[in-house]
């Protein structure tokens, strides 16, 4: 074997490419279909969730908060019920995180509200001292991308078959109706805030990211 | 047939295939210390790929010319 | 033979990827120094607004450390180590020669486009697999390259037998390209923006919740194989007998070692999703795995130390013995580690804690870093064709940079298991005894420690990468090339 292979690097490739990949394709393959079932009553994100989602992903937050809360009653008691798979059957991509510097966010939409988010986002320390966190005050100027929101949901309708626009399932329709429900939507967030920028910013028709990334947040639950 | 009896007919499925790999691997093993042994063809001597490197220096194992 | 004589290896390229990997270690390694400074001092965080907070600088410390300098490291190694075992020169062909530089320049393109735009928050919060897909393009063409210049080469070699340094430098070429694609398997958003003015750059994966975890931590685990392990285990197996003159202790068992770690390093990665919402069985199967993997990672890592057997005094004599000979000893540390942390009891209190970046550092920086500037120190000789400038500040640069390493993993190693216990600790009545706040506050100590742990490598790296520049510009000119020991100047 050792003599006939190394005369041939192409099949001695082969070999270690099938040595190397088998794991891989024996585990992955039988768990794929089930594993994407959605639980009953699970929905979509909406286009203004969906761009939080991306500023969450922008600024990385899943380098310290986890998103998957483990079947302990240490964690259970801390952080709410257990993550079920089929609970991120929508989530792409998925942001389980590796580290939790920061506590786990995946149900915080259950405690924490956006008055919270808004001050811990501005200044955590004034909300929780002794906090590690950066402040994000850049995420009051920045406008949340709309635009590539929709795209991306999209593109999980056209794609992907995630249910947008079914019955009791969130409407997406065109771009044009997208926007105005999601600039619908960031009035109500802002409604909770006191930030007056923000809430001059949204009255005119303009979403910054903080306001997407509350509607994200507090759709966590 | 179900989910679960294709599960438990993967899970035997794997598990005599990593048995086969086992075995083949061993038996590798097991040949080339023999064969090193009782001399048929000596596999240290590759380690002199390195020590004897430079562009002028005869290969240990010239390649046939096609 | 006779036709040979006028011929020499060629290192430009090998030139190329010295200069880039030490450039992306000094980038990678500073902006780690800032994210520990800033999780020991959150001051350090707003310096920047959004430019300078943990979670958009933390992407490029990885992505620099892991494809900027080590995969730099391993590929201008390859061309090294490649040509000298095949016995060909990449002067003999002017096609392998331009793939080669092409190579280069798309990688060092690449790699700095991805400090922009991860700078940017571009990002499809992959681990390990952040940059989106412009980036994934590139990345996919100049591997592309390196696999053409590889098996061109072996195609032009004039010694039969393959060493086994190339087959790890082969293993990790198809492992990485395959785990590369499957994990970056995007769609571009824009394709299906209708007459929404979105960014172009913007992609979503096309797997869903557990599936993509799956994928990625396959990925994750993965990589961490073929790039962290594989190539510098064919490193060592070249640059290890190549200074000290001596033989591989058993060839049989790099041998060996070698196709087991193969088959078994890819069944592990189920354990980073231990009591995660994966099946039951994968996540056991994660763990039996990763235990089993300690067999071929201690033969090759014991292969490596019983190679020294008998020359032990090289490693008073020379640091760049003592550079591979720690190295590997990090590597049996960490592959010990490896398995301790995927037993699945033991998981449940590492996992998420600081023990993990613990683990990774005391590979990467002891095992990883080590190795690679112990290869580069040894072909600057042969490639600048003088003398390493100053043997006794790489003898300095040893000492701050283990005691850097001792003081990281420690910290981390205490930190991790003491938070991951407060998380779970009860109070007389059922109810949890620490808010979470409490568990930060206590890491402080550790967070400075580890800190003045990646302090003091940056600055064993400055002082290798001014130790290399020196060499290159000022060392003595040799007029032959040395065969074993790297000549060093006091």
């Amino acid at each position: 074997m050792f003599h006939w292979l190394e005369q041939r690097p192409f099949f001695f490739a082969v070999v270690l490419f099938l040595t190397v990949a088998f794991a891989g394709f024996i585990e992955a393959i039988p768990d794929f279909a089930k594993a994407s079932q959605p639980i009953a009553g699970l929905k979509p994100h909406t286009v203004l969730q969906l761009a939080g989602r991306q500023v969450y992903i922008k600024d990385n937050c899943l380098s310290c908060h986890s998103q998957l809360i483990r079947p302990f009653k240490s964690e259970t008691d801390r952080y709410g019920m257990y993550s079920l798979s089929g609970e991120y059957a929508y989530d792409r991509p998925f942001l389980w995180g590796s580290k939790r510097t920061g506590p786990d966010l995946h149900r915080v939409g259950n405690y924490r509200t956006t008055e919270w988010h808004e001050n811990h986002m501005m200044n955590p320390q004034s909300v929780v001292p002794g906090s590690l966190m950066p402040s994000y005050k850049h995420q009051f100027t920045n406008m949340a991308d709309l635009a590539t929101a929709y795209a991306n949901a999209n593109t999980q309708k056209q794609l992907f078959h995630v249910p947008y626009d079914q019955k009791g399932m969130p409407k997406l329709g065109s771009w044009k109706e997208a926007e105005a429900a999601a600039k619908a939507e960031a009035k109500l967030v802002a409604a909770d805030m006191k930030n007056q920028a923000v809430k001059d910013a949204v009255a005119k028709g303009q979403v910054p990211e903080i306001v997407a990334l509350i509607a994200y947040l507090n759709s966590l639950k | 047939m179900d989910q679960e009896t294709l599960m438990t007919i993967a899970g035997y499925g794997k598990f005599f295939i990593i048995l086969f790999i086992f075995v083949l691997f061993y038996s590798y093993a097991y040949s080339i210390y023999k064969r090193d042994k009782t001399g048929e063809r000596d596999f240290e001597k590759y380690s002199n790929l390195v020590l004897d490197d430079s562009l002028d220096s005869a290969p240990l194992e010239k390649r046939e010319t096609k | 033979m006779q036709s040979n004589a006028q011929i020499e290896y060629d290192y430009s390229v090998v030139r190329l990827f010295t200069f880039a990997t030490i450039l992306f270690g000094i980038i990678g390694m500073s902006v780690g120094v800032i994210i520990a400074l800033q999780l020991a001092f959150p001051e350090l965080s707003n310096l920047l607004g959004e430019y300078g907070t943990f979670g958009r600088l933390r992407p490029l410390h990885t992505n620099g450390v892991a494809f900027g300098f080590t995969v730099g490291g391993i590929i201008g190694t390859w061309y090294y180590v490649g040509q000298r075992t095949l016995k060909m020169s990449l002067s003999e062909s002017p096609f392998l020669m331009k793939v080669a530089k092409w190579n280069f320049w798309l990688y060092f393109i690449t790699i700095l486009l991805a400090v922009v735009t991860l700078g940017m928050g571009y990002s499809t919060s992959k681990e390990y697999a952040q940059l989106e897909w412009p980036l994934d393009v590139l990345v996919v063409i100049w591997w592309v390259l390196w696999g053409v210049a590889m098996f061109g080469m072996i195609g032009m070699r004039r010694e039969r037998a393959i060493y086994v340094s190339t087959w790890y430098y082969m293993s990790s070429w198809l492992a990485v390209a395959m785990l590369y694609i499957f994990n970056n398997m995007e769609v571009p958003t824009f394709l299906f923006s209708g007459d929404a003015p979105s960014s172009i750059m913007h992609s979503v994966s096309m797997y869903a919740g557990t599936n993509d975890a799956l994928v990625q931590w396959w990925y994750g685990h993965n990589a961490v194989a073929f790039v962290f392990t594989t190539p510098i285990i064919g490193m060592i197996y070249y640059f290890l007998p190549k200074e000290s003159g001596q033989n591989v202790f058993s060839y049989k068992l790099s041998v060996l070692a070698f196709w087991g770690l193969m088959f078994v390093y890819l069944w592990a990665g189920g354990h980073h999703l231990l009591y995660s919402t994966v099946p039951d069985w994968m996540q056991t199967m994660g763990s039996a795995m990763s235990i089993v993997l300690i067999l071929p990672s201690w033969g090759s890592a014991i292969n490596m130390l019983l190679t020294m057997k008998g020359e032990w005094q090289q490693l008073q004599t020379s640091p760049l013995i003592k550079f591979m000979i720690l190295a590997s000893t990090f590597y049996m540390l960490s592959t010990i580690e490896g398995p301790i942390q995927a037993i699945k009891s033991v998981n449940a209190i590492a996992h998420f804690t600081d023990w993990i970046p613990g683990h990774v550092h005391d590979g990467t920086l002891g095992w990883v870093g080590f190795m690679i500037m112990a290869s580069l120190y040894h072909m600057a000789p042969r490639i600048y064709k003088r003398e390493l400038y100053s043997k006794s500040l790489m003898d300095t640069q040893f000492w701050i940079q283990t005691t850097g390493i001792v003081l990281y993993f420690t910290s981390m190693w205490i930190a991790g298991i003491t938070q991951g216990m407060m998380w779970r600790a009860y109070d007389e009545y059922g109810s949890l005894l620490y808010s979470f706040i409490d568990t930060v506050e206590v890491l402080h100590p550790y967070y400075t420690l580890r800190a003045v742990g990646g302090t003091f490598y940056l600055i064993g790296f400055l002082m290798f990468a001014y130790n290399m520049f020196k060499t290159a510009t000022a060392g003595r000119v040799l007029d032959k090339e040395p065969a074993n020991a790297s000549p060093m100047a006091s």
